[in-house]
């Protein structure tokens, strides 16, 4: 059987590997052309010029590096996190629903960052970073809590109890706040849908250690994925420590979730459809579709972005509205098509 | 039953004694073409906070007050003493009709804005309060000096005495800040102003004719530099912010009905593709808010010290 077998895994093996490649010269061609697709018509050899030999008195150039080149970094970097932290927190609470919206991580850095203009009278991007950050890990940390209550511990089914209830709670916060404070309204109303618009530099520098950081420890926990997928006996038959593991993982996603949505804002969808998509191509195994996740996710918010920028000219339709527009048809059909692995 | 009776008859008797005594009916014909009559001159007004602006510097105070948003951002109402008034609204579309029932208002002031075809705080505040008193008002029109006009007539129906030394020194002080301002204006016939609002979005530049004090700068002889398209309702252009260098002139007026307009677009790193921002020749644009000649001839006074410091040979 496994004489087999052997040479059959290779094949496979080899087969993905090649997907791989695939898709980081599909993700790479997705970032060519969002340093050439934007509101101002450039021409490729002068992005090109641009890039090799930067002259920061040249309009178009500064254009290039001002605006195109941290807004597709961040658009990269959020796309990374939200597609690896959603394939790990599905497998993490085998739930094929988990994502960064379902679990409170959206709400918490919403919350917190709702909270810091209202009370502390924020008002620009860069300052939200932290703020969304720290209210992701706290509404993670919450949600955890919870669902550790009781003797069975974090369960699946009551981590995701856990997550929708305190969701609910956020939101509501969320909304009392807003409703009394138009102000506050008026300035988280962009940071709300979800954006890459407006990001400068110092965003992208502020988010890219804790996305490299949460990368890996997010790949170092694939083999832990793939015990916990197994249901928990199971894993803990082969000498893993499941709880350990899961805190391992969530602390993964907290990091990157954390890190997105400080950065972009709370996106819709990516997090939720990019895994099981990597999923049905790659079949059950964490070590494929978590690079697979992880590479898929920046070209389908990129891909989103660069619609928003040229749909409604001259102005520009948000990234959340356009992936949530079309993640969800996508992610019906998916639904429709076949049935989800079980996890 | 009957001293009941009796105490009605003298109540009325009382009155039809009084009658003769009291004011004559007040009428008003309101911007959207209605007429307001009363029995009597209105005591008891709620005003929304761009008629409070206009009223209360001519000796006119309104017992309620509601905002376009929190009351101590509001510009219109800046260093008006507004002590002893019920604010009954701190948002757009937005008033406590409790708080306004019990102010039991005899009458209504609003502006009616003609592009909208609203009245101040839009449709629902408008019906909500007419339930209390007929709304009337002044209406926004193409420029701000019609408006003071407009609001002093409105004052002196109500009962104001507009020889009162305070209105006379608002209106000198105003005068001269206008004859300044067109000094400057005139010593620089090159000079080209953009005004403009920043989102985090997008770079919104102002159409001259949808702003009543952009209309009176340009008739002063400030150059304003139209956009090519505006929007539907005729307010803006959107300019996406990789094509903010689309205008380029001498200096940027920035609507200041907000601090954090001039924070965001200082944290775009495009807003310096315009010469102007970036040689720092920018200043504030009282956008749609000047209500009163006090408040116009700070405005001007501040305009009149940017554009003589401008260099006006910056844009070609």
């Amino acid at each position: 059987m496994s004489q087999e077998a052997a040479p059959h895994h290779r094949r496979r093996a080899a087969a993905l590997g090649l997907g791989l490649l695939a898709l980081s010269l599909a993700l790479l061609a997705i970032i060519v052309l969002s340093m050439t697709t934007g509101a101002r018509a450039i021409p490729l050899d002068t992005v090109w010029r641009a890039l090799i030999a930067a002259d920061p008195t040249a309009t178009e150039h500064r254009i290039i590096w001002d605006l195109r080149l941290p807004r597709t970094l961040v658009g990269v970097m959020v796309g990374l996190a939200l597609g690896l932290a959603g394939a790990v927190l599905q497998g993490a609470t085998r739930n094929p629903l988990a994502d960064p919206a379902i679990l409170g991580i959206h709400s918490g850095a919403a919350l917190f960052v709702v909270l810091g203009v209202a009370v502390l009278g924020l008002t620009q991007l860069s300052q939200y970073v932290w703020l969304a950050f720290a209210g992701a890990g706290a509404a993670m940390l919450v949600v955890y809590s919870v669902a550790s209550l009781g003797r069975e511990g974090a369960t699946p089914i009551k981590l995701a109890l856990a997550g929708a209830a305190i969701t609910a709670v956020l939101q509501s916060i969320i909304s009392a706040i807003l409703l009394t404070s138009p102000r506050t309204l008026d300035e988280v109303r962009f940071w709300q849908v979800g954006s890459l618009a407006g990001r400068s530099m110092d965003i992208a520098l502020q988010v890219c250690p804790f996305i490299a950081a949460g990368i890996v420890l997010a790949l170092s926990v694939a083999r832990l994925l793939d015990g916990l997928s197994m249901g928990e006996d199971v894993a803990r038959a082969l000498g893993q420590r499941v709880g350990l593991s899961r805190a391992l993982a969530g602390l993964a996603a907290v990091i990157l979730a954390g890190a997105a949505t400080a950065a972009a804002g709370p996106i819709a969808f990516v997090g939720l459809t990019v895994p099981h998509v990597a999923r049905a191509i790659t079949g059950p195994s964490y070590r494929w579709i978590l690079p697979y996740s992880m590479l898929m996710a920046p070209i389908l918010l990129l891909g989103a972005d660069i619609i928003g920028r040229v749909i409604a000219p001259p102005g520009e339709v948000q990234v959340g509205i356009v992936t949530a527009f079309l993640g969800a048809p996508f992610f019906i059909a998916l639904v429709r098509r076949r049935k989800l692995a079980a996890l | 039953m009957l001293s009941r009776r009796l105490t009605a008859l003298l109540a009325l008797s009382g009155l039809a004694l009084a009658a003769p005594v009291a004011a004559e009916p007040w009428i008003y014909s309101d911007g959207a073409g209605q007429t307001v009559a009363l029995d009597e001159v209105p005591q008891r007004i709620i005003a929304s906070q761009d008629a409070a602006a206009g009223l209360i510097p001519l000796g006119i105070r309104p017992v309620g007050i509601y905002a376009d948003g929190p009351i101590a951002d509001a510009k219109a109402l800046q260093g008006l003493d507004l002590s002893g008034i019920e604010i009954i609204g701190q948002a757009w579309g937005e008033v406590d009709i409790e708080k306004a029932a019990a102010l039991e208002p005899d009458l209504v002031i609003a502006e009616y804005w003609p592009l909208d075809k609203a009245w101040s705080g839009g449709e629902k505040v408008e019906v909500a309060l007419s339930y209390l008193a007929p709304i009337t008002g002044v209406t926004q029109g193409a420029s701000i000096l019609t408006l003071i006009e407009d609001y002093e007539a409105l004052a002196q129906s109500l009962g104001a005495d507009l020889s009162a030394p305070q209105i006379a020194a608002d209106k000198a002080e105003f005068s001269a800040a206008l004859d300044a301002f067109k000094a400057a204006a005139a010593a620089k016939p090159d000079l080209t102003v953009l005004a403009v609002w920043a989102g985090a979005d997008a770079l919104y530049v102002a159409a001259t004719a949808g702003s009543a004090e952009l209309v009176d700068f340009k008739s002063w002889g400030l150059k304003l530099i139209d956009p090519e398209i505006a929007d539907d309702r005729g307010y803006w252009e959107t300019l996406s912010w990789e094509n903010a260098d689309k205008y380029q002139p001498d200096l940027i007026i920035v609507d200041n009905r907000s601090p954090t307009t001039i924070e965001t677009a200082r944290s775009q790193p495009t807003w310096t593709l315009m010469k102007a921002a970036a040689a720092g020749q920018v200043a504030d644009w009282p956008a749609f808010w000047l209500r009163n000649y006090r408040h116009y001839a700070l405005a001007l006074n501040d305009l009149t010290t940017a554009i003589k410091a401008a260099d006006a040979g910056l844009a070609p």
